[in-house]
């Protein structure tokens, strides 16, 4: 138990000296929790599983999920939207986090709750899937079930999905000007089969002059705006309000 | 002056007749495919074909040098990646990747071939510079592309096992850049010896968008400076994104030129890197150039200009979409200054 006794280093990184710098706040009184929040923050996937483990002896699986890993991984985030960590961490600390979690459902013997469905995707032809793993492991750290389609995705798949699992929005990511003209087809095919459901496009060619030249289309700067685009699909926001508010 | 002799001034830090203007990465579109009806696919793979898009660079866009090639698998498949080709996007031909799975895992080791230089399309490649280098090598540069040992390596192993592997055991990174490193070099020894002038080093995967800044320091610094040491003709380095967090770095690897997006600052690569790096950039390739008309490029031009740049360039590879006035736009600014 010396993640319990031993506290005098925690969420001190002294990896990240050229970086700017900052440290990890606490997210939990309970030291129980505090120590798995810290696996999370620090991605380290080798040792939260025991500590989970332990914390379920005497926590709920939904305390553990929301105070310990859900919050590490907000941690995660701020830290990333801040500069002080970089996309390897935010991988990584993604990864503890769904390790805990699995061990959390095990426990409840179901799945956790979800506040609701998001489809992602990489645009068909575009192998540069990591603007899509940020954006999963951020939906997924703030309670969202992600359908993740992956990368190279046709067209006609992304729309299959749609109808299939009925998201509350679907996300597209392409790096190249090459193969972000799917995405507009995307849009058509989605409103051709009555899904007038959000769709935020992003990466590194994309700009929010060309999203917004199709329906549908709302412009996703960065990865962290993902949670709170999914928070006002879920609470039913067309497209049209949700461009309005995100995109200039 | 010509083209090659402006460029050639800059480096030499004399003062050129005028700003030259070319690409550090590629510029081929679809537009100029048409023009010298020369198009893709054979354009990756058959070094004819190559040889007479680059030229495009040249005959249609007025640029102050050519380049190949246009895509970044070279090195990789010729060390084990699968080859996958350009998909029809849009009535055109899309860019050539890397298919998935990667040849191999953080704890294999991995093998550099002894016939390096003849796998995949390399020849086709070292048969595009010699053309290129009896065509037009005596009016304009020839430069020749490879790819940083970082963006190799994680082809070698993808792009999530290497990212997590920067943290988790940055140690297992280093047989896997010591291979990309002696592809890189290698190649560039060959398209050097088939005329090549320059050597451009695209590093995409080294950028602090997918990087700590800290792991370029620490892990990919010494494999880069390993190799422009190894190469003795002017080196651009251009690596994707914002710089501002490794340019500093950038400058000690031995590169006479860094190649910037506009979202970088030319001003602080000047600051960190001092009075004898050459500075080269331009507009932003989605944003202006492909999505904006030549007025916009006109202005984006004269603000990196007024920034510090001192070869106008596209900020990184062009669009294949990307519309013939807008490049031209940028060659009107450069004759202008």
């Amino acid at each position: 138990m010396r993640y319990l006794d031993d506290f005098s280093n925690i969420f001190k990184r002294y990896d990240l000296d050229l970086e700017v710098h900052g440290e990890a706040r606490e997210v939990s009184k309970d030291a129980t929790l505090q120590a798995i929040a810290k696996f999370v923050v620090e991605g380290n996937d080798e040792g939260i599983l025991a500590a989970v483990q332990k914390a379920l002896e005497t926590k709920s699986p939904l305390d553990v999920i929301n105070d310990a890993l859900i919050a590490g991984m907000n941690e995660v985030s701020r830290l990333w939207d801040e500069g002080i960590y970089f996309l390897p961490q935010v991988i990584l600390s993604a990864d503890a986090m769904s390790i805990g979690i699995a061990e959390c459902e095990k426990k409840m013997g179901k799945a956790m709750e979800r506040k609701s469905t998001v489809v992602t995707h990489t645009a068909e032809g575009d192998i540069h899937d990591i603007g899509q793993v940020i954006a999963n492991a951020l939906l997924n750290a703030n309670g969202y079930n992600v359908v993740n389609l992956g990368a190279d995705v046709p067209v006609e798949k992304v729309v299959a999905a749609c109808k299939e699992h009925r998201p509350v929005m679907v996300t597209g990511t392409a790096l190249m000007t090459t193969t972000m003209t799917a995405f507009p087809k995307i849009a058509h095919q989605l409103q051709s089969v009555g899904l007038n459901i959000p769709f935020i496009c992003g990466g590194g060619a994309v700009c929010e002059e060309y999203v917004t030249s199709y329906p549908l289309g709302i412009w996703g700067k960065e990865c962290s705006q993902a949670p709170g685009m999914a928070e006002d699909a879920t609470e039913g926001e067309s497209w049209e309000a949700m461009r309005a508010k995100w995109n200039g | 002056m010509n083209g090659k002799e402006r460029v050639m001034a800059v480096l030499n830090h004399q003062k050129p007749d005028r700003m030259p203007c070319f690409g550090a990465n590629s510029t081929v579109t679809y537009d100029q495919m048409e023009k010298v009806q020369a198009f893709w696919p054979e354009g990756h793979q058959k070094g004819e074909v190559m040889a007479k898009q680059a030229l495009a660079a040249y005959t249609v866009l007025g640029f102050d040098a050519v380049r190949v090639p246009f895509c970044q698998t070279f090195e990789a498949v010729a060390l084990g990646c699968k080859y996958k080709p350009g998909k029809s996007v849009a009535g055109g031909e899309g860019i050539p990747g890397i298919e998935h799975p990667p040849p191999y895992k953080l704890d294999d080791t991995p093998i550099y071939p002894d016939d390096f230089l003849t796998r995949g399309s390399i020849p086709e490649l070292i048969k595009a510079v010699k053309i290129l280098k009896k065509e037009v090598g005596g009016e304009v540069l020839v430069v020749a592309g490879i790819i940083g040992p970082f963006t190799i390596a994680g082809s070698l192993l993808d792009a999530v096992p290497i990212l997590k592997a920067t943290f988790k055991a940055p140690d297992k990174i280093r047989p896997f850049l010591e291979v990309a490193e002696k592809a890189g070099t290698t190649l560039a020894k060959a398209l050097i010896d088939a005329g090549a002038d320059i050597i451009s080093c695209e590093d995409m995967t080294a950028s602090p968008e997918l990087i700590a800044p800290k792991t370029y320091r620490d892990l990919e610094l010494e494999y880069q400076k390993r190799q422009f040491d190894a190469i003795h003709v002017p080196k651009i380095l251009h690596i994707c994104g914002n710089v501002d967090g490794i340019v500093e770095w950038m400058g000690q690897t031995g590169a006479d030129i860094l190649s910037l997006e506009p979202k970088a600052s030319a001003r602080l690569a000047r600051e960190k890197c001092g009075p004898d790096i050459i500075l080269m950039g331009g507009v932003d390739t989605a944003t202006t150039l492909f999505m904006k008309d030549a007025d916009t490029v006109r202005r984006g031009c004269e603000e990196s200009i007024a920034d510090g740049i001192q070869i106008l360039a596209p900020g990184c590879a062009v669009a294949p979409g990307t519309p013939t006035e807008n490049l031209l736009a940028m060659v009107e600014v450069a004759k202008a200054h």
